[in-house]
């Protein structure tokens, strides 16, 4: 089991969201929420499947929170 | 637990070498996100990339291999690579507001002059029903719309038409 | 050092030493010597003592350095504002003008294979990688939209030969569809000439198709990275170009202008050999030699170990080669450096001669479009070379569903344009050849993951840099026979013969 922190100053909600949604498929993937951070804690049957699927996730949350702002910036 | 990689300063930079990820401490007054954001992009086929915080002001970049074990050379390559990138994009996003104006006259110029105007087919699709704009003064209605007889109150075209017969 | 132009000067009456915009740089092989140039693109080379006094603006009035400085636009009390930015404007006469180059790789089957292949080529029974007659129809139908007038059809591979029925029925249905779309069409064949015959050449010549082809240098190095089987690559490309010229001459057209055009690939075996490659180039007719370097696609990343080296030493080849070129032309031979050639346009005439991978924007998109055999359109021929390497990041729409303005107004061409203008990098923004220069946003992204790149660590600009270096040196050190000769390098003479005219246009 692996807890990825995403801190809300660096990631956006919506797109942490939209990562664990396309990934939960793959493992056991659980979401919370603390002051300062969005909390997602990936399962999966083996350690090397719960640290590439963590990996593949944290990827796409930050891909899709920088085209996020990308797009914010251009409709600006 | 962290270790260190020969030549590279270890009060940046952090070394996992079970995982196969180096950290690197960035001080967002001398980074910012924006240049953070676009360098660790160029990364996101190689590596896992993970930010966090630290200190107050500080990003904490980890790039972990995507398959473990990675041999010092390649974390180095990494860091060496990130710290330049981080640089670049730093420099970069201040250029391009100094120089905005021209980048994008050119730019415009470029993509304009490649497409043309439209075709009649692209404007027969174009959806000309939304309003483009307010139109306090009444500039953009018809003479009719603007002077034209008003109808009395309870008269319909139907009753006028047959009036008029 | 960079003033900004737009300083505030309001406050403080305008001082005659006060330098106006410049970059700078001290040359590397001579640095004595300092070249400097402004936003327009004008330039001047100084010794360091000269340089100092213009930097701290210690010119004396009247001087020699002074008089030399206001011709050149260096001054800010004297700064002539329209006639800076009518340069700009004519340096960048291309921008509006749309893509006017079209490569189409109508078969990716090749009969050589190429140590370094940038084409990822097929072998000769892949026929599933040739273009049908529906693709290619359709790829012609979206080239004459292109707002360009004028258009270059270039056919690619593989080896385009091996689909001559194809090539010759892109020019008569192009001719065809010309007749309403009224272009001035030119086309090129690409090609390595060993599956070239008589009949074939007869058709070619008849129906004004430009020939270009590839010679690597002597036998041995041409013939080891480029193999032909049962026979010489070298020997054939050589008996054919030899046999072209021929035929041209025949028709009365001039030999200076109308002859095979030749290009190399530099590998690391003809880096020592450069004077036998001039020589070879020489014997052949040729004109021009454009001394290009490996370039980072399709094979030549698994056999760098064999024929990649640093760019330093490409460096010292090229120089060695120029010089040997330069003597050549005191002798009365005329041959020139196609590289050379590029970038002493744009520093000695103000234009641009639209070279599309050294200028700004690129024309990735803007100025040039490929067509690969299966219909799919990239910004440009090196995009489509990485879609075959499984990056298809430069694909931007298939000729039988995408629109013209959808396609050229896709939003990798707009990144690519954005990222195609040097004003915006680092790095560039302090180097004085930013306005002769360009990098394809292609080969960043190639080398560096992004499209914009890290010029301090581009090999591109390693080799561009260098080039400009060698260039300035002469122009600031050259006898008066060298600068004379450079000069004529300059000399655009179009070649004519080769471009349809649409009826009723002539």
């Amino acid at each position: 089991m692996r807890e990825l922190r995403f801190a809300k100053d660096l990631y956006e909600g919506t797109q942490v969201d939209a990562a664990v949604k396309v990934f939960e498929r793959f493992g056991k993937l659980s979401t919370a929420e603390e002051a300062d951070a969005w909390i997602v804690t990936v399962d999966a049957p083996s350690d090397a499947r719960v640290r590439r699927l963590a990996g593949e996730l944290a990827n796409y949350a930050l891909g899709l929170t920088i085209r996020g702002r990308q797009a914010e910036e251009s409709t600006e | 637990m962290t270790e260190s990689l020969d030549a590279i300063p270890d009060t940046f930079v952090s070394v996992d070498r079970a995982e196969g990820a180096v950290s690197f401490v960035v001080d967002e007054s001398v980074y910012p996100l924006d240049a953070i954001y676009g360098a660790t992009f160029t990364f996101l086929d190689r590596c896992f990339v993970f930010l966090g915080r630290g200190e107050p002001g500080q990003v904490v970049i980890t790039l972990s291999a995507k398959k473990p074990p990675v041999e010092d050379d390649e974390l180095r390559g990494w860091i060496g690579e990130l710290a330049n990138e981080l640089l670049a994009c730093a420099w970069r996003g201040r250029i391009l507001e100094q120089n905005r104006a021209t980048i994008e006259a050119v730019t415009m110029q470029a993509i304009g002059g490649a497409m043309g105007p439209p075709s009649l087919d692209e404007l027969e699709d174009f959806d000309f029903s939304e309003e483009p704009f307010d139109d306090p003064l009444g500039i953009a209605m018809s003479w009719e719309e603007k002077y034209g007889k008003k109808e009395k109150k309870g008269e319909s075209a139907d009753d006028s038409g047959e009036e008029n017969a | 050092m960079n003033l900004p132009i737009f300083h505030d000067v309001s406050l403080e009456a305008l001082d005659a030493r006060q330098p106006a915009f410049f970059r700078f740089r001290q040359l590397p092989m001579a640095p004595d010597k300092v070249v400097l140039s402004n936003l327009e693109g004008r330039w001047l080379v100084l010794d360091k003592a000269d340089f100092q006094t213009f930097a701290r603006g210690e010119v004396e009035e009247g001087s020699e350095l002074f008089t030399k400085l206001r011709q050149r636009n260096f001054l800010r009390a004297y700064y002539d504002v329209p006639a800076a930015a009518e340069m700009i404007r004519a340096r960048r006469e291309f921008v509006g003008a749309g893509p006017n180059l079209h490569i189409m790789v109508i078969t990716l089957r090749c009969n050589t294979t190429c140590v370094y292949c940038h084409a990822s080529r097929a072998n000769m029974d892949q026929v599933q990688t040739d273009m049908t007659k529906e693709i290619a129809e359709q790829s012609v139908d979206f080239i004459l939209q292109s707002t360009n007038p004028a258009v270059t059809i270039e056919f690619q591979g593989g080896e385009p030969l091996v689909r001559f029925d194809l090539l010759q029925h892109v020019v008569e249905y192009a001719h065809e569809k010309n007749e309403v779309a009224q272009k001035e069409l030119d086309f090129t064949l690409v090609t390595n000439l060993s599956l070239m015959d008589e009949k074939k050449l007869d058709w070619l010549i008849e129906n004004r198709v430009q020939i270009c082809t590839s010679i690597d240098g002597p036998q041995d190095v041409h013939d080891k990275q480029r193999k032909l089987p049962k026979a010489s690559a070298h020997g054939e490309a050589i008996k054919w170009m030899k046999r072209i010229d021929e035929r041209y001459r025949e028709m009365g057209l001039d030999e200076t202008l109308y002859h095979v055009e030749a290009l190399v690939t530099t590998t690391r075996p003809i880096l020592d050999r450069w004077k036998e490659l001039v020589d070879l180039y020489v014997d052949l007719g040729c004109r021009a030699l454009f001394l290009r370097p490996l370039d980072p696609f399709g094979w030549a990343e698994k056999t760098a170990r064999l024929i990649e080296y640093p760019r330093a030493e490409y460096i010292e080849y090229y120089r060695n080669a120029v010089d040997y070129m330069i003597e050549l032309n005191k002798q009365g031979v005329e041959i020139l450096e196609r590289y050379a050639a590029i970038f002493l346009t744009k520093i000695l005439s103000g234009v641009d001669p639209n070279f599309l991978d050294i200028r700004q924007p690129s024309g990735a998109g803007i100025g040039q479009l490929a067509y690969s055999y299966d219909g799919t359109i990239f910004t440009c021929d090196e995009g489509r070379m990485l879609h075959e390497s499984g990056d298809d990041t430069f694909a931007i729409g298939h000729v039988g569903t995408s629109k013209y303005r959808d396609v050229v107004g896709h939003e990798t061409v707009r990144a690519v344009v954005v990222a195609g203008q040097l004003e915006g990098q680092a790095d560039c923004v302090n180097c004085p050849y930013v306005p002769y220069c360009g990098i394809p946003p292609v080969h960043s992204h190639r080398i560096q993951g992004s499209l914009l790149g890290r010029m301090r660590e581009s090999s591109l600009c390693q080799v561009h840099k260098g080039i400009q270096d060698y260039l300035f040196e002469k122009l600031a050190t050259g006898d008066e026979e060298t600068l004379q000769i450079l000069e004529k390098w300059t000399t655009i003479r179009p070649r004519d013969h080769f471009v349809h005219v649409p009826a009723g246009a002539e």
